[in-house]
């Protein structure tokens, strides 16, 4: 067929010319985005790609769901070669993968994918329509399923095309094909021979380019981008240690984003890289609690607006807040980060809804319980609305005098935080600290009332301006002291400390007080009096795990004092949230119909053998107590936190 | 028209306060001083009226520690300029002097309404506004509850009264108007405004002498006596909170 090069240029030169058009209508917004900088530390770069993409290592954290991938991946990586031979010899008479194994292993790589892409295709239907993960609710069936529809036309058809092939006498490569083989066998039982299977052979290629370029026209309005989008989504994901959000430029209003244009083009490639899976929406412990967040709903919300602005349907909605994303959605978020944690593709959801509660602080649009918050850490420096100098009267409780190192020099400095000094529930624990500190021959004092809440939280309400003063107090109350090293009792103040305040010129080497503590009995400076060695389950808090990576100095400790830990199913970088980070803490309870805390304080009742419910949080000593107390299982379980397991040895 | 807004600082209640040697104050040397619970609902109205309709915006104090943040924050708010009234005297005694020396800064200034908080702690009469009318010659309403423009030269304000009833009164300007609550909660004001206003540049008055101008004076400060009646519980928290679920127990007044 002489005409055959010239139809499948113009075939494909019209399909590239769809296809390109389709993405660059799609992609526009992305091109025309604020710029950020994502093109420094290139290996790491690489090294996160080739973990998530090559060896999917997100993606297999839910195996079933990991291994279809795994096999679709694969075989598409496989496949391309027969998609190259049909192009190839399509446009170029002669063209053949033959010389390189195109008849021998590479034939035979391509029918072994064949299988192993089925199979695939096979596991995801049955997961898209029988098993019904909870996690798909809100994604889009129909893009999924056509997706399957069109994966299997186009290796149907080129089976059938291999297998016209054969039986019109082409038996090259018929010994590595064995299924085209097969099918050749019953072909010519059905009168297919000479001419009649070439004509087979012809309408299978031509229904498999054509099959193919329609898949590659549909891509780009499909979910299905992410083959195209994932790698560089994934290789220019950000760097930054994961506990420090993106400065606002107070001096140049607004503050915040408001309008879709105003997120930078990685934020609005994540949107066009989101596959809908759901792994977010299952990890979010906002969703979990019935409130009107699901972290993948909000990027393919953020997604839609953005590419109607662009083709001009937005039917006027321009706010994002409060018209494209509720401000519901965006208080109900905790920061908690599971979302990142598991996204395979690293969306980062959290600095989007931050972003746009920054447009909502600056509006004033903030609930009365949060105005209240905000207005006492305003006028006092605690969300408390407690007097400053009120701040160290816990240390009357103290059987020692605690240093105030402000005035002298300590090699540690203590900074306590809000929740330790100020809340009668925590005050306690902030007690045992100080005398186990002490009881170690720590020298160690605290800024009494030159200490301010750290701002944590305060940023990721939304409210810059507020967190850049604390940060700023702060900052220079330490700086003015004479100090080795910082420990917070506070996950969220050792967050701010250690990773918020450098761009602010606060360079301070901070720790947990847990590992401060696992650090001295390493040294032999603490020794423990061994416990009566229950059976404790222990919750990663989120600030101290997920985002700073104390995952093991706790575990040790509660070891070290001669407990047995019964870790949760849901421990270390995919612990649950308490509900409370982000802010949420100050916010009322509206639409919650399952507490976060009360949901986790059920995990650990499942557990069946866990007496204690160990924290290592103030805040989360505060939640779990009182979901204790709502569950009435007081008698089953008590939340202690990792400081009342240490006994030190009486000397 | 031209809105006066005049703002007070006073001792912040969430500290225990304790009487000085004098015997006739509070110690105001460790005290926290905030902006005056009802000054603020009476930016806030005065915002609401700017935004409403167009108003300008002055607040003003009478000078003193905090005096300058306290104003800057006015502007943060949503007031188009702030004045500090310069005075002389370490601490102003009582209303009616800071009435008489406020009234020479609004006469200078010159304004179609005036508006102050209805009362402070260390004012439960809510003498300011009244007196504040008198040395201006103008007509005042106390306790008020929402203004709204009504043309140029009157405005209609809400003043509630007992059994759950409220008056709509109009007033013809200029007036000076005691409020008690806007017409909507004072809104937040974020940390980047307040920021911004740090820089925003105060005016600075002379007061006029106040002169004769004196108030009723404090004789003796005291802490208020405990009645036979009370029986007051001492010790932390949990400690109080028992004794509390003790009570209620010896009374019969828990159920299950």
């Amino acid at each position: 067929m002489p005409d055959r090069p010239i139809l499948v240029a113009v075939v494909l030169a019209a399909a590239l010319a769809i296809s390109g058009w389709r993405f660059y209508r799609v992609f526009r917004p992305v091109l025309s985005a604020p710029g950020e900088y994502r093109f420094d530390e290139l290996w790491e770069r690489f090294v996160g790609v080739l973990s998530n993409v090559g060896l999917h290592k997100r993606l297999l954290k839910i195996r079933y769901s990991g291994v279809l991938h795994a096999l679709i991946f694969s075989s598409f990586i496989v496949l391309f070669t027969a998609i190259l031979q049909a192009f190839g010899s399509g446009l170029f008479p002669g063209f053949s993968l033959a010389p390189i194994g195109g008849n021998t292993w590479i034939a035979g790589a391509q029918e072994l994918f064949t299988v192993l892409i089925l199979i695939g295709l096979g596991m995801a239907l049955y997961q898209r329509v029988v098993i019904k993960p909870k996690r798909f609710e809100g994604s889009n069936k129909l893009d999924a399923l056509l997706i399957y529809a069109l994966v299997f036309g186009v290796v149907a058809t080129m089976t059938l095309e291999f297998a016209f092939h054969i039986a019109a006498g082409d038996d090259s490569s018929a010994a590595w094909r064995p299924i085209a083989a097969t099918i050749a066998g019953w072909l010519t039982a059905a009168g297919f021979s000479g001419e009649s299977a070439e004509a087979g052979a012809t309408f299978f290629y031509w229904a498999h380019i054509l099959v193919i370029l329609g898949f590659l026209i549909y891509i780009p309005g499909s979910k299905h981008r992410h083959m195209f989008t994932a790698v560089p989504n994934i290789f220019l994901r950000s760097m930054k240690p994961k506990g420090t959000l993106p400065k606002a430029d107070l001096d140049h209003p607004p503050i915040g984003v408001q309008e879709i244009g105003q997120f930078h083009w990685k934020h609005k490639l994540d949107m066009l890289s989101c596959t809908e899976c759901g792994r977010c929406q299952a990890a979010c412990p906002a969703y979990a609690a019935g409130q009107p967040l699901s972290p993948k709903k909000l990027i393919m919300d953020l997604r839609d607006h953005m590419v109607a602005v662009d083709h001009g349907h937005s039917d006027g909605v321009v706010d994002l807040v409060g018209g494209v994303i509720s401000e519901q959605t965006l208080w109900a978020c905790t920061t908690c980060r599971a979302c990142m944690e598991v996204c395979p593709i690293h969306i980062e959801h959290v600095p989007k809804i931050v972003e746009m509660r920054r447009t909502m602080v600056e509006d004033g649009r903030v609930s009365p319980l949060l105005q209240d918050a905000l207005g006492k850490l305003q006028q006092y420096g605690n969300s408390f609305g407690k007097p400053p100098r009120q701040r160290a009267k816990w240390t009357k409780e103290l059987s020692f005098k605690i240093k105030d190192a402000r005035k002298e020099p300590v090699d540690i400095l203590w900074f306590v935080g809000d929740y330790a000094s100020y809340d009668p529930r925590v005050q306690r624990i902030t007690v045992k600290v100080a005398e186990t500190l002490n009881a170690a021959g720590v020298d160690f004092g605290i800024l009494m009332d030159g200490e301010q809440n750290s701002g944590n939280d305060v940023r990721r309400v939304g409210e810059e301006g507020l967190f850049e003063t604390l940060a700023q107090s702060n900052i220079d109350a330490i700086a003015a002291c004479d100090f080795k090293r910082i420990v917070t009792t506070d996950p969220h103040s050792l967050n701010a400390l250690r990773q918020e305040y450098g761009a602010f010129g606060g360079d301070f080497e901070v720790l947990h007080y847990t590992q401060l503590l696992d650090e001295l009995i390493g040294q032999g400076r603490l020794k423990l009096a061994r416990g009566e060695g229950a059976t404790v389950t222990y919750h990663d808090p989120c600030y101290l795990g997920r985002y700073n990576g104390g995952f093991d100095a706790p575990r040790n400790l509660i070891a070290k004092a001669g407990y047995t830990l019964h870790e949760m199913g849901r421990c270390r970088e995919n612990s649950f949230c308490c509900g409370a980070g982000g802010g949420r803490i100050w916010q009322d309870e509206e639409g919650i119909t399952e507490r976060p805390s009360e949901n986790r304080i059920k995990e650990a009742l499942g557990l069946g053998d866990a007496t204690l419910f160990v924290v290592a949080c103030p805040k989360d000593t505060v939640m779990y107590t009182a979901a204790v107390q709502n569950l009435g299982v007081e008698d089953r379980i008590t939340v202690r936190d990792v400081i009342d397991l240490i006994e030190v040895a009486q000397a | 028209m031209r809105v006066v807004v005049v703002l007070r600082l006073v001792p912040d209640l969430t500290e225990e306060l304790e009487i000085d040697e004098s015997g006739t104050d509070i110690d105001r040397e460790w005290i926290g001083i905030k902006l005056n619970e009802f000054d603020d609902h009476a930016l806030e109205e005065a915002v609401l009226l700017k935004e409403g309709s167009g108003a300008t915006v002055t607040a003003l104090a009478l000078d003193g520690e905090g005096v300058d943040r306290m104003l800057q924050s006015a502007i943060a708010r949503g007031a188009d300029a702030a004045v500090k009234v310069e005075h002389g005297m370490e601490h102003i005694p009582d209303q009616r002097t800071a009435a008489a020396i406020l009234a020479g800064a609004i006469k200078e200034l010159g304004a179609d309404l005036i508006l102050t908080g209805v009362q402070t702690p260390e004012d439960v009469f809510g003498q300011l506004a009244p007196f504040l009318a008198a040395h201006l010659d103008m007509p005042t309403v106390n306790a008020v509850g929402g203004v709204s423009a009504d043309g140029d030269n009157a405005v209609d304000v809400r003043q509630e009264y007992s059994g759950g009833m409220s008056a709509i009164l109009g007033v013809t300007l200029p007036a000076v108007l005691g409020i008690q609550t806007a017409s909507q909660p004072p809104r937040y004001v974020s940390g980047s405004k307040l920021r911004q206003a740090m820089s925003a540049e105060i005016a600075t008055l002379s007061g006029a002498d106040a002169g004769a101008a004196t108030g009723a004076e404090i004789t003796g400060l005291q802490e208020p006596e405990r009645g036979d009646g009370a029986t007051m519980f001492d010790g932390d928290a949990e400690t109080v909170a028992g004794k509390i679920v003790d009570v209620l127990n010896e009374r019969g007044l828990l159920g299950g």
